[in-house]
């Protein structure tokens, strides 16, 4: 793809057609995503009246809405080349922290939530810290970071329960301009992205993750990377837990866990790249959106609720095989 | 052998790590080292052990195997609903279980190995896939009880010896002899270092992947029937905990999570250290809570000392051990 300026053929027809297909196979992950984002809603809009509402946009991703913080952590640190276990752990803790500290006081919750990011942060930072103090694998290191704040949240709170404030509870119903709260957030988050990818932080991130060692001689402080990038995660995931709360209305030190593989796997239905450098928040969100789906699609299709976790394995299967074959054949090309 | 020690002091290391922790668990809980205690934490080592030996192939290999919950879980649910409670079924019952726990890894093995699948995309698809399969096949309900032959491996004693302590040391002795003296542990070993460098050695990469996942997950099937006739049952969820523990045993024993190091005696010994964890803090008065802190902060540590910063520590202490043979 990086072809420089000198060696780049005269602007031929085949040469024309090749970058065409070129840009084709480098977004074909992410269209096969949106396919099946298409199909998914399509069975769903006719098998289902109101579908193609605003009030089922609003419903859907309030549904997806913690999936999608989840994994836009997951995102960055997919694309910084790493893997993020211990968000399932920050999503925990973050839930039983709010649960239990929450009270009726506007000013209480608003400093609550505020250490519970701070905490997020910090922990992803630590992580990053250790992975480059020591060298360790980012998995092996998430894991172990994962059991212990699941750990401490079980200690605060050993089984679901707490509470939220009731006004705290109903984030997700405010609208403004028809569009509820969870909707607003998704807008801005695409727009964060959107900014984020271009600043210097976002393109070193793709850079480290593309080939850490050249990012490494060009200059780049891969320790700090890591902890801003882990950070970021654990800043997410963070905020992940603190909307949960507003959906759950209580705490729960396992709940965590049901968020750590999925976030991976929206990313890569999205086609983020497991081996860093290459992937779009744009494509998680589409990935989170097809997970969540699948719900709804296992009700109107009247069929037994274990076929979910069946029909989104097959999905992400597809996905991941769609964008192997998309890269052999854009390797085929090169060469 | 000196030479075995010097190249695996993390495995001496996790052994090490284990007797203190036994002498520890000793000084606050004086029953703690009595026969029928050690008896009962050794049986339930040998469940994490057992699904551990799959694990540790697929890390040496350079992968990782996310499907052994569910694995374990179909084979122990399978079990019990084709043997009905009946001991005579489980004669074909059981062959065609472990076949069937690894034609799931011969799969993942095809995925990661012929379709260039990464391994956890691959494995956890494989996971939710059996997840779901065997929670339609069954509605959720429960299932009959285990069969008594089935209970008798598990819990079963032939003289002071539980029998499933025999079935463990059969299979780490075939599991260290594939590793150690058989054509597959070179292969595996230089697999797990660099692919690359092993396909160019003529190292039949693919065969040797698909064999890794195959017997995770013919040991996740084996340990979901022996698990069953522990519990007296099969139940849904059953194999969670031991994706965890399975990860975390082989990490403990020694091996990195990169591929190309580790052994089964490591995995062997934290699987033992994990399951003393288990039975100290009950000892101490801790919660379910503590124990998550625990696991982990033996996790950070142990991976730590394996790390290169560690590295040129080791060194230092390991030097004339080293010198000594490389004279040889």
């Amino acid at each position: 793809m990086s072809v420089s300026v000198a060696e780049r053929p005269a602007e031929t027809e085949p040469a024309r057609h090749l970058a065409w297909r070129g840009w084709l196979l480098d977004r074909a992950p992410f269209l096969v995503a949106c396919l099946m984002l298409l199909v998914v809603v399509a069975i769903y809009g006719a098998l289902q009246k109101g579908v193609f509402t605003l009030d089922e946009i609003n419903l859907d991703t309030a549904a997806a809405m913690t999936l999608i913080l989840a994994a836009t952590g997951q995102t960055i640190v997919l694309i910084r080349g790493g893997i993020d276990l211990s968000i399932g752990g920050v999503i925990s803790l973050g839930t039983v922290i709010a649960a239990t500290q929450f009270s009726d006081d506007p000013l209480t919750v608003v400093m609550w939530s505020a250490l519970i990011l701070a905490i997020g942060f910090a922990v992803g930072a630590l992580n990053g810290l250790l992975i480059s103090a020591l060298k360790l694998q980012p998995f092996l290191v998430t894991l172990a970071s994962w059991s212990i704040l699941n750990g401490i949240a079980m200690l605060i709170l050993p089984t679901d329960g707490g509470g939220v404030p009731g006004w705290w509870i109903g984030f997700s119903y405010n609208q403004i301009l028809g569009l509820a709260s969870p909707v607003w957030m998704l807008i801005g988050l695409i727009i964060f992205w959107y900014w984020f990818r271009a600043t210097r932080l976002g393109i070193t991130i793709q850079a480290t993750g593309s080939n850490e060692k050249s990012a490494f001689l060009s200059g780049v402080s891969i320790a700090r990377i890591n902890v801003v990038t882990y950070g970021l995660s654990g800043l997410f995931a963070a905020a992940a837990a603190l909307y949960l709360t507003t959906q759950t209305g209580a705490g729960s030190p396992t709940i965590g866990k049901d968020y750590i593989l999925p976030s991976v796997a929206a990313a890569v239905i999205g086609g983020v790249s497991l081996f860093g450098g290459r992937g779009h928040l744009l494509g998680t969100v589409i990935g989170a959106l097809i997970l969540t789906l699948i719900g709804n699609l296992v009700f109107v299709l009247r069929v037994s609720s274990y076929w979910q976790p069946v029909m989104s394995g097959v999905i992400l299967l597809v996905a991941v095989l769609a964008s192997s074959l998309a890269e052999k054949t854009a390797r085929g090309q090169e060469q | 052998m000196s030479s075995f020690l010097t190249r695996n002091r993390l495995i001496l290391l996790a052994y090490l790590g284990m007797v203190v922790l036994l002498l520890v668990t000793a000084l606050f809980s004086p029953g703690f080292l009595s026969e029928s205690n050690l008896r009962s934490t050794l049986v339930l080592a040998a469940f994490v052990g057992i699904v551990a030996l799959g694990q540790t192939f697929v890390i040496i290999g350079g992968g990782i195997d996310l499907s052994i919950p569910w694995v374990l879980n179909s084979a122990a649910i399978l079990m019990t609903l084709l043997c009905a409670g009946q001991d005579l079924p489980l004669f074909w019952v059981a062959p065609l279980i472990l076949v069937g726990g690894a034609a799931i890894g011969l799969i993942n093995g095809v995925g990661v190995a012929i379709f260039g699948v990464p391994p956890i995309i691959m494995t956890l698809a494989a996971n939710v896939i059996l997840q779901g399969l065997i929670l339609v096949y069954t509605g959720g309900s429960p299932t009959p009880s285990a069969p008594e032959l089935i209970k008798f491996l598990s819990v079963g004693r032939l003289g002071p010896v539980p029998v499933i302590l025999l079935i463990w040391a059969v299979l780490a002795l075939v599991a260290s002899l594939l590793l150690s003296k058989a054509a597959f542990g070179r292969h595996l070993y230089a697999l797990g270092s660099s692919a690359t460098v092993a396909e160019f050695s003529g190292v039949p990469t693919a065969r040797t992947i698909i064999l890794t996942y195959a017997s995770s997950g013919l040991s996740a099937a084996l340990a979901g029937m022996l698990l069953t006739g522990y519990s007296g049952q099969a139940y849904l969820g059953m194999g969670d905990s031991y994706l965890f523990t399975s990860i975390a045993a082989v990490a403990i024993g020694g091996a990195s999570i990169l591929g190309g190091s580790g052994h089964y005696l490591g995995s062997i010994a934290g699987a033992l250290v994990l399951t003393i964890l288990t039975g100290l803090l009950p000892a101490l008065n801790l919660s379910s809570g503590a124990l998550l802190v625990v696991y982990g902060a033996v996790i950070l540590v142990t991976v730590s000392l394996g790390s290169e910063t560690f590295a040129s520590l080791w060194g230092l202490v390991f030097k004339n051990k080293k010198q000594k043979t490389e004279g040889d």
